[in-house]
């Protein structure tokens, strides 16, 4: 019979993350956010934890570290992760931990061209101002790079803490190929669900952020959640941070009992983007003129939210891939009585 | 390895493969012929009888304590009240069993009343219901305002009022039926009285005519000087001294949320298989065609939001198995499920095109069927109250 509940590991590992992010993280959320990046001692104390993407925490574990330093900054939880999104392809390769970050590029439009065993092209976006390794994934394989490339630092609407460049691969040797097709689809579900763990994250801290400021602001004699309209938008804001992250969870679990977890991974990453995208700009609309200014850090959390949206093939490929597998999906409890319907 | 577990595992697998015999077999085309010929599937027709010796009532998570080990009904409930309800959502409701009236018994009723009044149930050879009946022409989500009275008279108590939109009532043993003693008391005035059938005074049954869900039959009656022995007021006067009152009936939709959002998501359920099945005979889904993209598209989310509805769902249930508040989790899948079912079923009559708004088309029905969804056991707004009065203090 199903249950919900973490198991003590699970929760120690929930509140390391959840306190390194309240003490080291958020006293430095605008400064880290100007800087492009978190003090080295930082990386360092956090990778020291083992809670960063090359260890052994499982996609569970994974996805509750990476919700709650998203809740504080997740630009800064994009810097802290080491190989972060890459790293599910590192180990699918047999690669190892990456030496410093690494970034996925999901080449929707095909701006990157390999031949003769180097990869040439370029990409608008990653978040990231220095890179140890970068990933490009075309539909049937992934080309892992270690060289090669140049990055132009730009601005970018949010993640300011991790960074922000255009990349260029100027005929960058490729490292490895993984074309294994059970392998890609599991690193792509990993990679979904890790981004839609950084979405639940970044809702529920600037949900969180809003319920409060709405408990204390006063407007017409009571307090601004006190009526009726905002009330029922916290309420909303509150399930819709809850839907994302039961679909997180269960697209880490699908991956952790070693399912290919493609249509969880899918939907996990289209579900949070959506939850996410309708939390972010009505947490900035709660807290009104205020919420506008850099004051408070729900306009952040509104940017931040919207840029991690576009990440891994974001909202769009998540869909697409999802509508792919539709027309088998069964939805009904027949024959699934030891895994999840 | 995670904790996280969400399987269902294969006892209650088993059990589902019984409901869903049931539901091909008899709910589905039940439903299908009580919706046809706009009329509820008669008390005597042999099919109850069928499933009441089978053991089958509706599946609403409630369960005595057991002896020993976690509480699991209220899991086993809403896994039961999805699969119920997929096949049809007004069979399930006119299921025979305790219904609505089962968890006031079970939560308030004292040893005696569970006794007397659990006791047909027990009769195997007849199928047996039971109502519960709150709502009043006046007082809907506001069951504050119930102007039902009751009056102490000897051993009696009389009561006079009328009650409205109360399922299975006509065909019932026995209805809990809330009145207040004091109109001006609030919840702390308010009663529970197990009314029996054939009391004197019980007058006027009459049927509703709805716009879906017409399987089951939903009726209003009256109670004019209706006298209910002082042993059926429903957890004896210690009870209300302590002021529980209103609480037990906030306690009882506490126990059902869970289930009645899972009924939603049923019926959501059914919708996508009806236009996935319609759309894979007539639409050729892997062509690039713009049309046959948006199905897809369409058929994605209302799985997406399925899965969705059904995680919230599961999550309110398994707190309260474990006996833990679950308020606001209840609260947030049932006003998600109902919303989502009303989406995934507009989107299934949107896959059929035209075909979609006929009265052949299985799709319509539902359309219909899942509305009251987001109106019984709390409106979805009365669902979002709830959520605003836990997380930030909404005041009543």
């Amino acid at each position: 019979m199903f249950t919900l509940a973490l198991s003590d590991e699970e929760r120690l590992i929930q509140d390391t993350a959840r306190r390194f992010a309240r003490d080291r993280l958020l006293p430095g959320l605008r400064a880290h956010e100007r800087a492009r990046g978190v003090p080295r001692e930082l990386v360092g104390e956090f990778a020291a934890l083992g809670l960063t993407a090359g260890e052994d925490l499982g996609a569970f574990g994974r996805v509750l570290v990476l919700e709650e330093l998203a809740a504080v900054d997740a630009g800064a939880a994009l810097a802290l992760d080491a190989g972060g999104l890459a790293q599910p392809l590192l180990d699918a390769a047999g690669l190892g931990a990456a030496r410093g970050r690494g970034v996925v590029i999901e080449d929707v439009e095909g701006r990157f061209h390999a031949r003769d065993g180097r990869l040439a092209g370029e990409h608008p976006w990653v978040p990231a101002d220095e890179i140890a390794v970068a990933v490009v994934l075309h539909p049937e394989r992934a080309l892992i790079v270690h060289e090669g490339w140049r990055l132009t630092p730009i601005a970018a609407c949010g993640l300011e803490a991790a960074g922000a460049s255009r990349l260029a691969l100027d005929d960058a040797p490729i490292a490895a190929t993984l074309e294994d097709p059970r392998a890609l689809r599991r690193a792509r579900a990993g990679i979904r669900t890790a981004v839609g763990a950084l979405l639940v994250g970044a809702a529920r801290g600037t949900h969180e952020y809003a319920m409060r400021y709405a408990t204390e602001r006063t407007a017409f004699g009571r307090p601004i959640a006190h009526h009726q309209a905002l009330a029922f938008l916290i309420a909303d804001l509150a399930t819709a941070v809850d839907i994302a992250r039961l679909a997180v969870w269960r697209a880490a679990a699908a991956l952790d009992r070693g399912e290919s977890a493609e249509w969880e991974g899918a939907s996990a990453l289209a579900e949070a983007a959506e939850q996410a995208l309708f939390v972010g700009p009505n947490a900035v609309q709660i807290l009104g003129g205020h919420g506008f200014m850099k004051d408070h850090p729900v306009e952040k959390s509104m940017r931040d939210i919207r840029t991690l949206a576009q990440m891994a093939g974001g909202r769009d490929e998540a869909e697409l891939a999802a509508a792919a597998l539709v027309p088998e999906r069964e939805l009904g409890f027949a024959g699934r009585g030891d895994r999840c319907p | 390895m995670s904790m996280i577990d969400l399987s269902i595992g294969r006892d209650l697998e088993a059990q589902l493969e019984q409901v869903r015999r049931l539901g091909r077999e008899h709910l589905r085309p039940l439903g299908i012929e009580a919706d046809s010929r706009r009329e509820p599937v008669p008390p005597d027709h042999p099919f109850f009888a069928l499933a009441w010796r089978m053991g089958l009532g509706q599946p609403l998570g409630v369960e005595e304590r057991p002896a020993g080990g976690p509480r699991t009904g209220a899991r086993r409930g809403v896994v039961l009240a999805e699969e119920m309800s997929y096949w049809d959502r007004g069979m399930s409701v006119a299921m025979p069993g305790l219904g609505l009236g089962g968890p006031p018994l079970l939560s308030m009723g004292t040893p005696e009343q569970k006794e007397r009044f659990l006791a047909p149930f027990r009769d195997r050879e007849r199928p047996h219901w039971a109502a519960f009946g709150m709502t009043e022409p006046g007082a809907g989500s506001d069951v504050a305002a119930i102007q039902t009275t009751a009056v102490r008279t000897g051993d009696d108590w009389v009561l006079n009022g009328a009650k409205t939109f109360i399922s299975n009532s006509m065909r019932a043993d026995w209805i809990v039926v809330w009145a207040t003693v004091d109109r001006g008391a609030g919840r702390a005035g308010h009663r529970a009285f197990v009314v029996e059938r054939g009391t004197p005074g019980l007058e006027d049954m009459r049927y509703e005519h709805k716009m879906g869900l017409i399987a089951y039959e939903s009726s209003s009656f009256t109670l004019r000087d209706c006298r209910v022995p002082a042993a059926n007021l429903l957890g004896g006067e210690r009870y209300y001294a302590e002021r529980a009152g209103f609480k037990g009936a906030m306690r009882s939709f506490n126990a059902t949320r869970p289930a009645i959002a899972a009924m939603a998501v049923g019926i959501a359920r059914a919708a996508y298989d009806a236009a996935r099945d319609f759309a894979r005979t007539h639409y050729a889904l892997d062509r690039p065609i713009p049309r046959y993209q948006r199905v897809r598209d369409k058929l994605a989310r209302m799985a997406r939001k399925i899965e969705a509805g059904r995680l919230l769902c599961w999550r309110a249930a398994y707190l309260a198995d474990l006996e833990q508040p679950n308020e606001i989790e209840a609260s947030m899948a049932k006003a998600f499920a109902a919303g989502m079912a009303q989406e995934a079923t507009g989107l299934a009559v949107e896959i059929l095109g035209d075909a979609g708004v006929t009265r052949d088309a299985y799709v319509e029905k539902l359309y219909r069927d899942v509305k009251a969804m987001d109106i019984v056991e709390g409106t979805g707004q009365i669902q979002r109250i709830v959520i605003a009065r836990r997380l930030v203090g909404l005041p009543r």
